[in-house]
């Protein structure tokens, strides 16, 4: 296939303490392609419910995203996803790698974690990105 | 007794703490409240810019970046304190309480403040993350977090919930509220 043929979105990942959700748009962010309904509820363990939950989520979305015939998605990851030491987060990465199982073509992946600030903010890479 | 108290900009931690202080100076002496007694409360904030304690500046958000290093100096040798600031738990502490606010209140609270519109979305957007749980968590672990959703306190009522930890009348607890429906 040549890359003219293919088409490519954009994914929204954003990762939270306990939770992570998707949403696919076209490359503009104006279209929404496909959306999830949220990883793993409040107050499940994290550390185990919470990649799982979101490779589930990836995976139905990933299906949706080949019905609308893309190929290929960017990656904005929004949130630590509670796990600061990897970026992206646990909830992200497994997101990722289950969008890339399911046969989407992965491009490039962007943090784009918001920064508390007052007047003052963490340098990078203690919070912050 | 160290207590941290940090949380999103707007979720009232200035204000609480104040409001603790001016308890902690009414107390009677005589009161059996030792852990309580002489406790001091610093607004790291005041400290960074009185202390001129940044090593540089972030234009974009009128921001300075925090010397993290130089504060923790400054926080050493207090061992009596209760410090809040949105950074309070990049700092030793033996209890850290993190407050939180539904993001859309807290925004709204932000722009009251008088704070930009940026500015206030994108703590609003930090908060529905939970990018400063996040952080404190994994900092201090889940058995010293002790998680205050503020959204429904009145300022009173959050120095109630602070006092209660520095007391340790409570259980820790984080990832309580789920607030992810602002971003969608
Ligand atoms: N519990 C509360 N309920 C409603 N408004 C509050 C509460 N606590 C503080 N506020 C208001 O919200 C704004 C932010 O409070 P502030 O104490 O400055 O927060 P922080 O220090 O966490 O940034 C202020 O305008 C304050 O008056
Ligand atoms: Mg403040």
């Amino acid at each position: 296939m040549s890359q003219d043929d293919d088409k490519w979105g954009i994914a929204h990942v954003h990762a939270s303490f306990n939770n992570t959700v998707m949403t696919v748009t076209d490359l503009t962010g104006a279209e929404t392609i496909a959306k999830s309904s949220g990883g793993t509820a409040v107050k499940q363990n994290r550390d185990e419910a919470s990649p799982y939950a979101a490779m589930q989520m990836a995976e139905s979305v990933a299906e949706e995203v080949k019905a609308a015939g893309i190929t290929g998605l960017h990656v904005r990851v929004r949130g630590p996803g509670g796990n600061l030491q990897k970026s992206p987060g646990p909830g992200a990465q497994a997101t990722i790698r289950a969008l890339a199982r399911s046969g989407i073509e992965i491009g490039r992946i962007e943090d784009v974690t918001p920064i508390p600030h007052d007047g003052s903010r963490a340098p990078k890479g203690k919070g912050g990105y | 007794m160290k207590i941290a108290v940090t949380g999103t900009p707007g979720t009232g931690k200035t204000t609480a703490t104040e409001l603790l202080r001016s308890r902690l100076d009414s107390r009677d002496s005589n009161e059996d409240d030792g852990s309580l007694a002489d406790l001091e409360v610093v607004h790291l904030n005041r400290v960074l810019e009185d202390e001129a304690l940044y090593t540089d500046v972030d234009a974009d958000r009128e921001s300075k970046i925090a010397d993290l290093e130089a504060i923790s100096e400054w926080l050493q040798g207090r061992e009596s304190v209760v410090f809040e600031s949105h950074l309070a738990h990049h700092f030793e502490a033996d209890r850290v309480a993190v407050l939180r606010c539904r993001p859309a209140i807290l925004e709204q609270r932000l722009h009251d403040r008088g704070e930009s519109e940026r500015k206030a979305h994108e703590n609003a957007e930090s908060e529905a993350l939970d990018v400063i749980l996040s952080e404190a968590v994994e900092e201090h672990g889940l058995e010293s977090i002790y998680e205050i959703d503020t959204t429904d306190l009145d300022s009173e009522g959050v120095a109630d919930e602070l006092a209660a930890v520095a007391l340790n009348e409570r259980e820790p607890s984080a990832g309580e509220v789920n607030f992810m429906g602002y971003l969608t």
